[in-house]
């Protein structure tokens, strides 16, 4: 990140105008953190401390060991898994299908069918699934594997992720010089092995941004997951909001799987900081 | 070998070239690239929506589908849906949703980006804000609807509690009682989607042209005109591109609804996606539930319109496409 | 048989840019294309290496007709203007990339790379990122790629022109001396009017659409086709006149228009030539005149008086325009002269290099019987 030397002279009211923008700026902080902070201290205090009518802002005691109670539930962890197991999937598929969309349209835009084409593509990653839900389930049904399986929600993230990762991979190609490609093919590689010898190491960083920005959708996706999925197959999406024992919510226990369950994306989402600003800004879009 | 001058009419091979034919890859190549994606949109997208379109145009349910006895009924379904006071109870809560939700999470963002950008100096401490105040967009939308449900219960929430040591309320907030259960979803969903907006003007003013502002620094300009004539016309079509992909949002919410208040109490929170949803899904009045759908789908689609013509433009300036 | 040839080659963008296109570049030749840039040089290298489709012709590489096949099967080596190096990959692997191709075994490719390098003298950067070398060194990688792919034409792109000058100047003389381009056809193009005379065994002139002189150094030099040649080739521009030529007791005399009465003897080869055809329409013309071709006179030498101009001393020359009568002539002279404005000299023209074309089309009128047309 490069900056202006854009700062307004310092005379006048500026100082005092400031100290109250940062202090804006500091409230909306802990507005955010706030909600995250009160998981995190609940997810350690005990099941009484979590239901007494005046909240403790700050444990009394903590249990740990709350968090490897959700591991010792066996649907927990299948939850876990099922969701790790989508998303990566989707996130292969995604990539490779996008990364050769990508490449056609950043090489031969006009025999991949040019921009609109690709704009179309992109403007499936918009379209309100809500409003075709009922055809793909009746569809996915008709299917040999059934809407209550990995394989369905892999197939059906795609409509999400497939056009993120074609349009931000033809970014990634176009940004990769052509001319490099040329001189493999006249060291005697054909075009799929010059793509694999020079282009795919250039945009190889940019490839593992596209594929965490399309793991996090696909392991944070909830909506298709309620409707397909359920009883063979279930995404901890699904999972934690329904999460209880017996007649109880034990909000100490949701709220230590919904850390553990967070932890991935923040964890890539850290990671992604290089390419947050420039390139995928524009790609962030909901799904 | 001879010396050749230039001609002014243009030769026969040049008005016959055919240009774009390339001999390094065959012509079938590119095009098989692209349709792979292109087919599995047809099949999951393209396909559905042609289906609904069909169906709603059905008098039809779950029942009559699967015995094939649906019949043709026009506009039916539409001025069933018109006519029913669940659809403009969903519409005005859409409005609401969409002046308090998403145009404040556009305007709260786009200060927040500014904010951050113009006062904090330190590289390091603004990236690590930045982080920290977009982290809610990166969060599962169910877990965020949990968190929020578990803050706001009303009876020893940490919301109400909060509240209530500050001495700004007197008893607790009924969060989920008729004609509140609305505001708590949106209190979360400005927590959850303020980032987007944030981070979408925070890239844009990064990408303005330093020397612009160095100009204006020459000229004295001071913060607020600086503000007014430079910062606020170049990121237009950036805040414009917010705003509808938030608006885009709007038309398929669901998930904090579903989640926090299932469309409750007595449907005072729902909005459109959430009935086409509940209705499709949940009760398989498919005619009524695919005119929702279409409903949902025009606006979109008009939303959708919209945003590839800033996007075109934006990219263009930015030199992407 | 040749080694290199193109017949009635024809690419054009948004304007036609090569219009039927012949060339033929023996085995072992060293063929330089020189001409300024948008003229079609690098396009022409492209479609010759495949990178490119011809609108129209063929294109032969050995005895192969080459025009429809892929650039990775038709076995020309190009170093690209950029240098094209790959970032990722050492100056070793770069330079053997094209051996990995061809799926040589690793002994050999070591072998092969390090020959390569010690001839170039890179041997101690092949470990090194093509980020981590100087833009010379970075040219000979680039070249050392190309000579390891072993092929049947060598195309090179400027390969000189993004370096300084003594690293051309060393460049320049390894291409004379490498083995490996003098057994092979070599396409070198360049806007450098230098490096192509001191390079090329034949040197091809290109410039609206297709060549316009195809020969030796020396004949495109000293017999330009055309005053577009002449001008192209040449320290500092060449001086071009209107001038009338008149018969003046049985001598044939150039008289410049509009620099009173200044003329000049046609030296008896030229007048040959140009009275070979009917008078009447060659007694307009342009003379041309190359600034080495006059010298300065010494005060009791004789010579034509004129007043300095202008004088600019650029390391080994200097350049000094002087008016006569109403014509302005530039003279390459040493770099070590002081002179003012409005200082009288004396200049002393060189008949026997004059050239003369017509005003109308440019085109030579005496021009010898060396040229290949």
């Amino acid at each position: 990140m490069t900056r202006a030397p854009s700062r307004p002279p310092p005379a006048g009211r500026w100082p005092l105008i400031r100290a109250l923008l940062l202090a804006f700026l500091a409230v909306w902080l802990l507005l955010t953190l706030f909600p995250i902070y009160w998981q995190f201290i609940t997810a350690f205090k005990s099941t009484g401390e979590t239901n007494l009518t005046v909240p403790t802002f700050w444990p009394r005691e903590w249990h740990p060991e709350n968090f490897a109670a959700i591991f010792f539930e066996r649907s927990n962890l299948n939850a876990l898994i099922d969701s790790f197991l989508i998303a990566t999937g989707n996130t292969l598929a995604s990539l490779f299908l996008g990364s050769l969309a990508g490449y056609a349209f950043a090489r031969f835009p006009r025999q991949a069918g040019g921009e609109n084409l690709a704009f179309w593509i992109l403007s499936n990653r918009m379209f309100p699934p809500v409003a075709v839900l009922i055809p793909l389930f009746l569809l996915f049904d008709s299917l040999p594997w059934g809407t209550d399986s990995r394989l369905s929600l892999i197939i059906l993230y795609l409509i999400f992720n497939m056009p993120l990762a074609t349009w931000l991979m033809m970014v990634f190609f176009r940004d990769a010089p052509r001319e490099l490609e040329e001189a493999a093919y006249l060291d005697g590689y054909t075009p799929a092995r010059a793509f694999i010898k020079v282009t795919l190491p250039l945009v190889l960083p940019g490839m593992i941004s596209v594929a965490m920005l399309c793991w996090i959708f696909a392991w944070n996706e909830y909506l298709f997951a309620n409707l397909f999925v359920g009883t063979e197959v279930r995404t901890f999406t699904i999972v934690i909001p329904t999460f209880s024992h017996g007649s109880q919510t034990l909000w100490n226990l949701q709220m230590a799987f919904s850390l553990i369950a967070m932890l991935p994306p923040v964890v890539m989402f850290i990671a992604l900081r290089r390419y947050m600003v420039r390139g995928l800004s524009l790609g962030v879009v909901k799904g | 070998m001879t010396a050749k001058t230039t001609t002014q009419t243009e030769p026969q091979w040049f008005v016959n070239r055919k240009p774009g034919r390339s001999i390094i890859v065959a012509r079938w190549v590119p095009v098989a690239l692209v349709s792979a994606p292109v087919l599995i949109l047809f099949a999951i997208v393209i396909y559905p929506t042609i289906w609904m379109f069909y169906h709603a145009l059905q008098d039809t349910n779950m029942v009559r589908l699967f015995q094939g006895s649906w019949s043709y009924v026009g506009f039916a379904n539409f001025a069933g849906v018109l006519g029913a006071e669940r659809f403009w109870n969903s519409v005005v809560n859409l409005l609401v949703y969409l002046s308090f939700g998403a145009c404040l999470q556009v305007l709260l963002g786009a200060a927040l980006a500014l904010i951050l950008y113009e006062t904090v100096k330190s590289n390091a401490l603004r990236t690590t804000l930045l982080i920290l105040m977009v982290l809610p967009m990166m969060l599962p939308p169910s877990i965020v609807g949990v968190v929020w449900r578990f803050l706001l219960t009303p009876s020893n929430g940490a919301i109400n509690q909060a509240l209530l040591n500050l001495g700004l309320i007197d008893s607790h907030i009924e969060w989920f009682n008729a004609g509140v259960s609305l505001w708590s979803v949106i209190i979360a969903d400005v927590w959850n989607w303020t980032a987007l907006p944030l981070l979408i003007v925070y890239s844009g003013r990064v990408s303005l042209p330093p020397a612009v502002y160095e100009a204006a620094q020459v000229d004295g300009a001071d913060g607020w005109t600086t503000l007014r004539r430079i910062t606020l016309p170049m990121l237009k079509e950036i805040i414009a591109i917010a705003f509808i992909i938030r608006f885009m949002d709007a038309l398929k919410f669901v998930d904090l609804v579903f989640v926090m208040t299932s469309g409750g109490p007595a449907q005072s929170s729902e909005l459109p996606a959430y009935i086409a949803f509940q209705r499709g899904i949940r009760s398989f009045e498919i005619g009524e539930a695919a005119a929702y759908a279409i409903i949902i789908f025009i606006f979109s689609a008009v939303l959708i319109t919209l945003f590839l013509k800033y996007i075109k433009k934006v990219l263009n300036a930015q030199g992407f496409a | 048989m040749a080694g290199l040839e193109t017949r009635g080659l024809c690419k054009g963008w948004d304007f036609p840019l090569l219009d039927q296109l012949d060339l033929s570049v023996e085995e072992g030749e060293f063929f330089v294309v020189v001409g300024p840039s948008g003229a079609g040089k690098t396009t022409l290298l492209r479609l010759i290496a495949g990178l490119e489709s011809a609108d129209a012709g063929r294109i032969f590489i050995g005895a192969r007709e080459v025009t429809r096949i892929p650039p990775y099967h038709r076995r020309a080596a190009m170093t690209f203007e950029s240098y094209a190096l790959y970032p990722h990959l050492s100056v070793f692997e770069n330079i053997a990339s094209p051996l990995r191709a061809r799926g040589e075994r690793d002994p050999s490719v070591r072998r092969r790379v390090t020959a390569i390098a010690e001839l170039l003298q890179i041997e101690r950067l092949l470990e090194r990122k093509p980020d981590e070398v100087s833009g010379g060194q970075k040219q000979r990688a680039a070249l050392g790629r190309t000579l390891a792919a072993d092929p049947e034409v060598f195309l090179l792109d400027e390969p000189l022109s993004h370096l300084d000058a003594r690293i051309r100047h060393d460049l320049r003389r390894q291409f004379h001396t490498l083995e490996a381009l003098r057994k092979t056809a070599t396409l070198y193009v360049t806007h450098d009017y230098t490096e192509a005379l001191s390079l090329g065994d034949r040197i091809a002139v290109i410039g609206g659409g297709g060549f316009l002189q195809v020969g030796s150094a020396r004949d495109i030099y000293e017999n330009p086709v055309s005053v577009e040649v002449a001008r192209h080739l040449g320290q500092l521009e060449i001086n071009v006149h209107d001038a009338e030529l008149v018969a003046q007791g049985g001598q044939l005399q150039a008289r410049v228009a509009g620099a009173g009465d200044l003329s000049f003897p046609v030296a008896e080869q030229h007048a040959r030539q140009l009275t070979a055809a009917s008078t009447s329409a060659k007694r307009e013309v342009s003379l041309a005149v190359r600034p080495q071709h006059i010298a300065l006179a010494g005060p009791d030498a004789g010579g034509v008086p004129g007043v300095a101009e202008s004088f600019q001393a650029f390391g080994a020359t200097g350049a000094l325009t002087v008016t006569v009568g109403g014509a302005t002539f530039r003279v390459l002279t040493s770099p070590d002269l002081d002179f003012r404005e409005g200082m009288p000299v004396r200049l002393a023209f060189d008949t026997a290099h004059f050239l003369y074309f017509a005003r109308d089309g440019g085109r030579n009128l005496a021009r010898g019987e060396s040229g290949d047309g």
